[in-house]
């Protein structure tokens, strides 16, 4: 592999630490997660290291407003999950700081009830560069929760209040919580994500208003909003500090997920996750090498500012880097 | 050591920002153009009359002087009660228990939760049997005893009660304070066991059991102190602390009381910080908000309802481990703002506290100090030597306004109880303890010691206070041995009872009692009314 | 250096409510670029334990105002060596009498702080320990 692929920052992925892993480690786990979060030139060497791994597992993304539950309902649902057997992986994201970098996590306070809990790990990502609710990192993490025996995959976004689609191409399953209070479903009615649902969840129905909120969301749902070509998204309401509604739930997660595996539609998502990672690794480093051999982003800038003051066309520009780029020679045989 | 170049200072306004300790922006001087002319007529009144603004009693401190009451309690209830005998004995004039964590939190000392714990901040108290020992030898009847507890309040307080039956005092003449105040637990201190609406029941209950059977015990403490020591500025101590207080008033109303039958007993517990006047002008707010409240809101017709009776502690956060014989200095300019603010008794904080736990040199210079102001001093011998000044006058009016704005805001918010579940006071509260840290930081605030003025190479000429290691074993085995001895069958009854009882509407007090007099353990109760009451979660707000 | 940010775990054992403390000092180290993850009241050394385990956190902070310092630090520190975390820093802060802090460093425990101590000093402190675990990591 290129040099440019190979760890430079911490400590090496040593064999032992695989094997660590391997067995079952949880802080080897730990250590992997951590290289994939801070060191995306060893990601390529770990990928290769989870091959035969992946594949089975199903990622529920839990993504919602601030403070309508989120973490809560995580946590209840994987006692739930790993009570029906599956050992429960938890991504759990926090904002970062744009100003200091800095991140404050607190997601733990509400899964207090998973402590001593061997069949849950879980880990909090700060977003870091990350947009849309996730952090860069978080669908590589994915993958080495999967990898170390992870049956089901929580994903909590950050609670941004706009819509977060990102989750929607790292996860299966997608679960959009709401809380009784009329602003934040209206919010999300407009922001899309309500399509991206496949399961809405009315938390905190111990609070009044839920009935009206549900009244609401089936009758939006009745016009026709909801993910296109699926059937009634499920509106279900949750109680999740008190548990309550939480069997319910996970019994509606199992189904969806038992129905995506079977209709080969779990297949489908993952060919097309892959599809776009290979596509994005290979433009990465076809970038890179343009970067290294022309200094790329530096000539580009210069002609942008330059076409600014003259108004003139991109294209002839375009079209001299792109012939001379054709020089790449690519063989057949190495893409097959 | 070696000589630092010496500090000059030219002006005030270049090290400090020159605004009060919570950040109020004041004038170089004040006159009569600053005062509204209210303020200093019907708002004013005169010294035991409403509002009651310069105090509760007409003569002040030459009828009756506050009560000299320091906090004490440590390892077992045999080691504090000879706390307590050194502090009558050296002319203190009333008791005040601190219980361990365990106790606090309603645990046994042979919890695996408590391990670590036992008798380390308080007195460990696992039974009637450790209420016995705790106050052997004490004259119940003559001395009046206050009591530091606020989740288990009531079952530690029938265990006292207990206590007393079985010396033959009667309940009657029990004279105390319970704290009692589970709001600012939810708030500040964090030492809850269940939801607010069951432990707002056990207060009301109480309430209702000791106007009956107590009639002379202070049946809730609404605590400012820990509000203030977790960050908040004098107006938020002051409308939190009121506003927990009309939360108890509004709960025991609706639990059927007339409030006359329970305000009389209600008393208050607030901070003595630093900012002299400032607090100064808190004290004197508190007691005018809460008599026109009483009065007006609420409708309350003996005038003892409308009455802010209260105890003072000066701030523990002010305390700095840097040149601890500092501290007090501190204290005593804390103390004297807690005695021209008029309060009914006074805990002067020991040296050593910003340390450890407070030697017995140390506490008793800190009693010293509150006699020094008593009988050598001269302000006790007039009522609200400050009224009438522009300045305090000013103060008293800014804090007022600016409580009723935050009343406003929970009453918004629908209430305290909402709005702690909510977590405005709590954000509140962090807010305002991030921002005194940066001013800090920022050198806009001073420290003596801490950020000016600081000695290098430090060394600590002060004896510290140990707590044997031993307490803890020796109270778990006391532990077994009664939970041989006793009654078991009668234990186990009462608490099937108990628990019967707090699935129903009926008060729980006499229930609590009876499991007190045959020696369950406090554990052993919380546990039962768990089952009932479900436990509550941290809120963490930021 | 390009450093990636320091991951700390915060956290208040036993039976202490007294979080002031805590809560500014997690809000100081996330201003200087830290992650912090806030654990909460309450917390049992195992619970502290388990989550810098899963975080892989490069520092445990405890906050102890309760005098149970030494049974909380201590049990902390052995259990992070069982869990293969002896190598992280483990600092903290509370109303901790001098020896005791000795008694604890020469357990392996990291510098314990005071009021009075400025936040930003204990960011230093974490920072300076941090980096200089990582660097002898590399090498
Ligand atoms: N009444 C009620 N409160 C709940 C329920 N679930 C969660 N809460 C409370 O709602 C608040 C926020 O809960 P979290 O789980 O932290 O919410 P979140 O969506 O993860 O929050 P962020 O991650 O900050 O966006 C906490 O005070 C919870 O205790 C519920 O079912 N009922
Ligand atoms: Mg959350």
């Amino acid at each position: 592999m290129a040099e440019s692929m190979r760890s430079s920052r911490g400590p090496s992925l040593t064999p032992q630490l695989w094997e660590r892993f391997l067995g079952g480690e949880r802080r080897a786990c730990a250590q992997v997660i951590t290289k994939v979060e801070n060191d995306p030139d060893a990601v390529p060497e770990i990928r290769d290291r989870l091959s035969g791994r992946l594949g089975r597992a199903i990622r529920i993304g839990i993504t919602g407003p601030p403070g309508v539950g989120k973490s809560t309902l995580t946590s209840a649902l994987a006692r739930g999950l790993a009570d029906g057997g599956n050992r429960v992986g938890i991504v759990a994201v926090d904002p970062s700081s744009p100003f200091t970098g800095g991140a404050f996590m607190g997601d733990r306070i509400r899964m207090d009830a998973l402590v001593g809990d061997d069949r849950v790990f879980m880990r909090s990502l700060a977003s870091r560069a990350g947009q849309g609710g996730l952090a860069p990192s978080t669908a590589g993490v994915a993958d080495v929760l999967e990898a170390f025996g992870m049956d089901r995959i929580l994903i909590e976004t950050v609670g941004v209040g706009q819509a977060e689609l990102d989750v929607m191409a790292c996860a299966d399953i997608v679960v959009l919580v709401l809380q009784p209070s009329t602003g934040d479903a209206i919010q999300s009615l407009k922001s899309g994500i309500i399509e991206a649902a496949d399961v809405v969840v009315v938390n905190k129905a111990d609070l009044p208003g839920v009935e009206m909120l549900l009244q609401s969301l089936r009758f939006a749902f009745s016009l026709g909003a909801g993910r296109p070509g699926t059937n009634a998204t499920p509106i279900l309401a949750t109680s999740a500090q008190a548990s309550e509604g939480i069997g319910e739930l996970v019994a509606e997660l199992e189904s969806q997920a038992s129905d995506l595996v079977d209709s080969g539609r779990h297949r489908e998502m993952r060919r097309a996750r892959l599809e776009n990672e290979i596509r994005r690794a290979i433009q990465t480093h076809l970038w890179a090498s343009l970067e290294r051999a022309v200094g790329a982003s530096a000539k580009i800038r210069r002609h942008a500012e330059e076409l600014t003051l003259s108004g003139g066309s991109p294209y002839p520009f375009i079209r001299r880097a792109c012939a001379a780029t054709q020089v790449c020679q690519t063989k057949e045989e190495a893409w097959q | 050591m070696a000589m630092k170049p010496p500090v000059t200072i030219p002006h005030l306004s270049q090290v400090t920002d020159c605004t009060t300790l919570s950040g109020r922006p004041v004038l170089s001087v004040y006159g009569p153009d600053d005062v509204f002319a209210d303020d200093l007529g019907d708002s004013l009144g005169r010294p035991g009359h409403y509002p009651y603004t310069r105090g509760v009693h007409e003569s002040m401190y030459r009828g009756k002087l506050w009560t000299m009451r320091q906090f004490a309690g440590m390892g077992t209830a045999a080691q504090t009660n000879a706390r307590f005998r050194f502090l009558l004995n050296r002319g203190q004039t009333g008791l005040s228990t601190a219980f361990d964590n365990p106790t606090l939190y309603g645990w046994d000392s042979d919890d695996p939760i408590s391990a670590g714990e036992v008798g380390k901040t308080g007195v460990a108290m696992d039974s009637l049997a450790d209420m016995e020992r705790l106050f052997d030898g004490i004259p119940l009847d003559r001395v009046s005893t206050s009591m530091t507890i606020n989740a288990p309040a009531a079952w530690i307080f029938t265990m006292f009660l207990a206590n007393a039956e079985k010396r033959g005092i009667p309940l009657a003449q029990l004279r105390g304070t319970l704290q009692n105040d589970i709001l600012k637990e939810y708030i500040a201190q964090k030492e809850w066991i269940f939801p607010p609406e069951p432990h707002i029941r056990l207060i009301t209950d109480l309430f209702a059991f000791c106007a009956e059977h107590v009639p002379q015990w202070n049946t809730i403490s609404i605590s400012g102190y820990h509000i203030r020591e977790a960050g908040a500025t004098a107006a938020q101590e002051l409308a939190f602390t009121l506003m927990d207080g009309f939360t108890y008033v509004e709960h025991a109303v609706a639990a059927g009381m007339s409030v006359d039958d329970f305000a009389p007993r209600l008393s208050f517990f607030f901070n003595a910080h630093i900012d002299f006047f400032e607090e100064i002008a808190k004290l004197r707010a508190a007691r005018r908000i809460w008599a026109r409240h009483m009065k007006e809101r609420y409708g309350a017709k003996n005038p003892r309802s409308w009455l802010c009776r209260f105890h003072v502690q000066t701030a523990g956060c002010s305390l700095t481990a840097q040149q601890p014989e500092v501290n007090i200095v501190r204290t005593a300019i804390e103390a004297l703002a807690g005695v021209l603010g008029g309060c009914q008794s006074l805990h002067t904080n020991s040296m050593d506290e910003a340390l450890a736990l407070p030697s017995d040199k140390a506490v008793e210079i800190a009693l010293r100090t509150q006699q020094v102001i008593a009988f050598e001093s001269g302000v006790a011998s007039v009522a609200d030597p400050l009224g009438g000044s522009y300045y305090v006058e000013r103060l008293t009016r800014e804090l007022e306004e600016e409580a009723e704005s935050y009343f406003a805001k929970i009453r918004d918010l629908g209430g305290m109880v909402p709005a702690i579940e909510r977590g405005f006071p709590q954000q509140e509260l962090t807010r305002s303890a991030y921002e005194y840290q940066r001013a800090l930081s920022e050198r806009r605030k001073m420290q003596v010691g801490v950020t000016e003025f600081t000695n290098e190479n430090e060394i600590l000429e002060i004896p510290i206070l140990e707590i044997d290691e031993s307490v803890e074993t020796n109270q778990i085995s006391a532990l077994r041995v009664l939970r041989e001895s006793r009654d078991n069958v009668a234990v186990q009854d009462s608490l099937d009872e108990l628990e019967r009882t707090a699935r129903t509407k009926e008060n729980l007090v006499p229930k609590l009692l009876s499991c007190s007099r045959v020696y369950c353990t406090e554990g052993e109760i919380t546990r039962r009314l768990i089952r009932v009451f479900g436990e509550y979660r941290e809120q963490a707000f930021f | 250096m390009n450093e990636h940010p320091i991951k700390v775990v915060v956290a208040k054992p036993g039976l202490d409510g007294h979080d002031r403390g805590a809560k500014v000092v997690a809000r100081a180290l996330v201003e200087a670029g830290m992650e912090v993850v806030y654990l909460g009241l309450r917390q049992t050394p195992e619970s502290i334990v388990a989550a810098a385990v899963e975080e892989d956190a490069d520092a445990i902070g405890l906050s102890v105002l309760s005098g149970a310092h030494m049974p909380h630090f201590t049990k902390v520190k052995a259990l992070m060596d069982t869990e293969g975390i002896g190598d992280r820093l483990l600092t903290g802060g509370g109303i901790i009498p001098t020896k005791d802090q000795e008694t604890l460093s020469a357990l392996g425990v990291g510098r314990l702080f005071g009021p009075g101590d400025d936040p930003s000093t204990i960011a230093e402190y974490i920072k300076e320990r941090v980096y200089a675990r990582r660097a002898a990591e590399r090498n």
